[in-house]
């Protein structure tokens, strides 16, 4: 039976190897902040990191998962305060809200890699993520903005 | 229906009331359902079983103050701004207010109206009175805190949740209000409600804040709840397998000898869709939803495509161009002046043809919902929904047929989540029948989750549409002007619901030809522009075939969405035509003559088109009514000075005719006052694009907006709503389109139908404009110049004109060449 790392908590699955990562996550594990939108690895709502990348979780298939060190949404920070996630608040970036996880999750990652993006980093790095409230522009700036936060609390 | 509830209540009274609950004591807020208007419709479409005053609100003695609000939240943010508008008249401080969204029965029903979020009406149509609700709550409270104060109600006030005696300075806060005395105030209705002194909205102090909006923290951790995100012990998982086509397929036979080898399964179940929903729909039922899936898909069935398992989107045009030269066929929706004798008498006229394709919502959260069958016979339905209202009674309708019961025996009950993205195509309720019936057949509840593939499959597209224009130019100016469309009537689908709502009347609009045939607003809506042409006709026909075949229906600003890029496209060709400025041509056409003044408060002609359904129709739409209702300013007042206003700001700020544009770019002009002729928001936009001449491709450099929402409650959101229904905009114009062929649709997810993506963005320029009118709604109306602004914008650029929406490259491409040669 596969044994799953999600959030620093071990969950174990019975399902078929080829069932995909999403749906152990959001209706065996019930850990529902991850969306699904498309199955297809086209839209992004299904985002979540895999030992710290932005991965589509539809496309990702149980068994090949392994020791992976899986984070959603509900554990990118014990106290729901990343920097991103401030400033997806600040900025006031969610309208419907159903694909913000999937954004959060790639800005985050992306931020990992790219501490001080440019305009142009963000809208590539972002650009794989569907907004169909097209919420675009706030998500840029508040990609920006939590880069800001994430300096600003590393020399503050 | 009694006039005088158990609890001696009358029709003609406004109720704060406090009583004890287990919890401790609690005030409500409430005013008797029945004269909230549109009771001829509600009365129509349900029974209202025991008569209840509406509740608005309730505070605990906490102080804490929950605003029930039964608007869908689908990104929107309306609880929030519902909220600020209660919490300015009432006096509750900002960080003691919450929302919560009430459970849809037949019984609540009865107290909070029709749950139904449609036409971007919500803030227009409940202002008013979610305001002076407020303020009675604040004079009950006050004039029970001036009492346990001991002092004079002259001598008192209330602020930030507290009554305050001004000669000594004593003060008492709410809750503990609440908690000493029992409060039962009445006041008359429509009396007191309309007489009570509002605010004079210099001394607002929460209207007007962009304070935060209340459901976004749980859209950044996870925690917010949206349909799909529900669990019922012993639940099934049902996965649709793509029908043979979009509408009246019908299922032969079913082979489940592959699926039954998938770990899980349990069976597929044929969907009764004697009501003319779900037709062709089999649903695999399986342990989880990946099992479901799978075994959709390896069910084998046969399926007679029936009547249009060979129809195809060209047959569709073909049609529409045929049936626009049958003008005898057609039915008037605008008469002014006379057309046939103006258009002879011009010096130039020109006959041009528009056409736009099909697009469907393609919202990120497929449509699904959970049903269950309670062991005392309750049916509850959890979804997130525009309409929990229409969704219950269809879901009654369709359980009375299947289970042979009358409705009044059926106890259903809808549970309302966040919606993932509605824009109009979350108010069909197929889904619903479809998982109810599962339940009936498995005994067990059912969620039901459409796959990206079924759900673009069973989507709810805008109609394809054809347009011929003809205008007439005298002395450079537009005297004439003929718009003819053909496309199919979503009304007439909708009236499906009249087998469940004892025929109401759908189309309760009329020609204005004399023939008084019905005729649907929500499809030739926006034609009705206001510009002053002093010959003026539309004429419209529809093409019944397609809105079944297709399932048309209502997307983001309804018809206004290929209307204004028809209509906007055409003035500027018209400006183009004589030479003139596309920008001074408008202007001078905008000068609130005739009926484009605006309506005043006391109503305006019958036959005015666009006229009818604010005082009949749905919801609580409030047409002032001497009787009824609290007399306030129609959201028209201004009229088409208010749109030349915004034009003028829009160009303005662009630059347009003065700023330095690089080569083949050029700025193009649009204004629109969706929705409805009744409900505008004024809008304009100026769209700086810049085309590659070997490709054809462009770019949306900018887009520069103004808006005249009259009053904007929250400013920051106001701003977000416009941006991202201008990108709404900006997508159906670029990139967006939906095709249909042998009766079925092709697109099959995301890598087939593309909405815009961050790297499409253009910049932006957002400018509000607080004309201090009643407010609006804005969260459809920029949706509408964006496609007509980047047209105009495309033909200052490199020349070419493009009649056809989406605008493809290949088609800019074609165009040059054509110049060339």
């Amino acid at each position: 039976m596969p044994t799953l790392t999600i959030n620093g908590q071990s969950y174990f699955s019975d399902s078929p190897p080829d069932t995909p990562l999403l749906w152990v996550i959001r209706e065996e594990l019930r850990l529902t902040g991850t969306k699904f939108g498309c199955g297809m690895a086209l839209c992004g709502a299904c985002t979540v990191h895999i030992n710290g990348q932005a991965v589509r979780s539809c496309a990702v298939k149980l068994g090949d998962v392994g020791n992976a060190a899986i984070t959603t949404i509900e554990g990118l920070d014990p106290a729901d305060a990343h920097p991103v996630q401030q400033a997806w608040v600040e900025l006031q970036v969610p309208q419907c809200g159903y694909c913000q996880s999937g954004q959060i999750m790639q800005a985050s990652a992306l931020l990992a890699g790219n501490p001080s993006p440019t305009d142009q980093d963000i809208v590539q790095g972002m650009n794989g993520n569907l907004c169909r409230c097209a919420t675009y522009p706030r998500i840029v700036g508040a990609v920006k903005r939590a880069a800001q936060i994430m300096k600003e609390t590393k020399h503050g | 229906m009694a006039d005088t509830t158990e609890q001696g209540v009358t029709r003609r009274e406004f109720l704060v009331r406090s009583a004890t609950l287990a919890g401790g004591a609690f005030l409500s807020v409430g005013v008797p359902p029945s004269l909230l208007g549109g009771g001829q419709a509600q009365a129509a479409m349900a029974a209202t079983p025991a008569y209840q005053p509406s509740i608005w609100f309730t505070m605990t003695p906490d102080g804490i103050t929950t605003m029930h609000i039964i608007k869908a939240e689908m990104g929107q943010h309306i609880g929030t701004a519902f909220a600020q508008i209660i919490a300015e008249e009432l006096e509750v401080p900002w960080d003691k207010v919450r929302l919560d969204m009430p459970l849809e029965s037949a019984e609540n029903f009865g107290i909070y109206g029709l749950a139904y979020t449609v036409n971007s009406g919500s803030v227009t149509t409940e202002f008013d009175r979610l305001l002076r609700a407020g303020a009675l709550g604040r004079i009950a409270l006050t004039e029970a805190g001036a009492k346990l104060l001991g002092a004079k109600l002259s001598d008192c006030y209330a602020e930030a949740g507290r009554v305050l005696d001004k000669t000594s300075g004593r003060s008492i806060g709410y809750g503990e209000i609440l908690q000493k005395v029992k409060i039962d105030r009445k006041f008359s209705y429509p009396g007191d409600f309309r007489k009570v002194q509002l605010k004079d909205r210099s001394q607002y102090k929460i209207i007007g804040q962009s304070v935060p909006a209340l459901d976004i923290p749980a859209k950044t951790n996870g925690q917010a709840k949206y349909g799909m995100d529900v669990f019922l012990p012993n639940m099934a998982y049902g996965a649709l397998a793509i029908p043979r086509t979009r509408y009246a397929s019908k299922v032969l036979s079913i082979d489940e000898a592959e699926a039954k080898k998938i770990p899980g399964y349990i069976k597929a179940v044929k969907i009764d869709d004697s009501m003319g929903k779900c037709t062709g729909w089999v649903v695999a039922l399986a342990e989880t939803f990946p099992a479901a899936v799978k075994a959709s898909k390896a069910l084998k069935i046969q399926a007679d495509p029936g009547p249009y398992g060979k129809l195809s989107l060209a047959d569709i045009m073909e049609e529409f161009s045929e049936m626009s030269k049958k003008t005898e066929e057609s039915a008037a929706w605008v008469l002014e002046g006379d057309v046939d004798k103006a258009l002879p008498q011009a010096d130039k006229t020109l006959e041009v043809e528009y056409t736009s394709d099909m697009v469907c919502h393609a919202f990120m959260e497929p449509i699904n919902c959970v049903v269950q069958h309670s062991s005392n016979d309750e049916w509850h339905v959890h979804v997130g929904t525009q309409s929990t209202g229409f969704a219950r009674m269809t879901l009654t309708g369709y359980l009375s047929k299947v289970l042979n019961k009358k409705p009044e025996e059926l106890k259903v009950f809808v549970h309302q989540y966040l919606v993932g993205g509605g824009f109009g195509g979350k108010q069909d309720y197929d889904d619903i029948l479809a998982a109810a019936y599962c339940v009936k057949e498995l005994g067990r509840p059912v969620k039901l989750i459409q796959t990206r593939e079924s759900q673009f499959a069973t989507s709810f597209p805008r109609t394809p549409t054809f347009h011929r224009l003809r205008g007439g130019l005298k002395n450079s100016q537009l005297t004439a002007m003929n718009q003819d469309i053909v496309c199919g009537w979503m009304g007439p689908r909708f009236a499906v619901g009249k087998q469940f709502n004892n025929g109401t009347d759908w189309l309760q609009l009329d020609s204005v030809d004399g023939k008084k045939q019905d005729i649907d607003q929500w499809s030739i809506g926006g034609s009705d522009h206001w510009y002053y042409v002093p010959n003026h006709r539309v004429r419209a026909w529809n093409s019944d075939r397609t809105t079944w075949a297709v399932q048309a229906s209502a997307l983001r600003t309804v018809s206004n969405s290929y209307n204004m890029f028809v209509v906007e496209s055409f003035i500027d060709e018209c400006a183009h035509a004589v030479g003139r400025n596309p920008l001074e041509f408008r202007l001078g056409m905008l000068n609130g003559k005739g009926g484009n003044r605006g309506i005043p408060n006391t109503g305006y002609p019958a036959g005015t088109p666009s006229d009818y359904y604010m005082d009949q129709l749905w919801i609580s739409l409030p047409w002032p009514q001497e009787d009824s209702w609290p007399l306030y300013e129609s959201g028209t007042v201004g009229g088409a000075l208010r749109l030349a206003n915004c034009l003028q700001v829009a160009a303005g700020k662009a630059g347009y005719g003065s700023k330095r544009l690089p080569p083949n770019t050029g700025m193009g002009l649009a204004v629109s006052a969706a929705e409805e002729r009744q409900s505008p928001t004024w809008v304009a936009c100026c769209a700086e694009v810049t085309v590659d001449p070997s490709t054809g491709k462009y770019r949306v450099n900018k887009l520069t907006i103004a808006v005249d929402m009259g009053l904007a409650i929250n400013p920051n959101n106001v701003k977000a709503q416009v941006m991202g229904s201008a990108l709404w905009g900006t997508s159906q114009v670029m990139s967006e389109r939906l095709t249909y062929k042998n009766g079925a649709i092709e697109q099959t997810n995301y890598h087939e139908y593309t909405p815009i993506r961050q790297v499409d963005v253009p910049e932006f320029e957002i400018e509000l404009i607080q004309s201090g009118r009643h407010p609006v709604g804005v969260g459809e109306p920029a949706s509408t110049v964006v496609a007509p602004a980047v047209a105009n914008a495309i033909f200052n650029a490199v020349g070419v004109r493009v009649r056809h929406m989406p605008i493809t490259p290949a088609a800019v491409l074609e165009g040059i060449k054509n110049k060339k040669a």
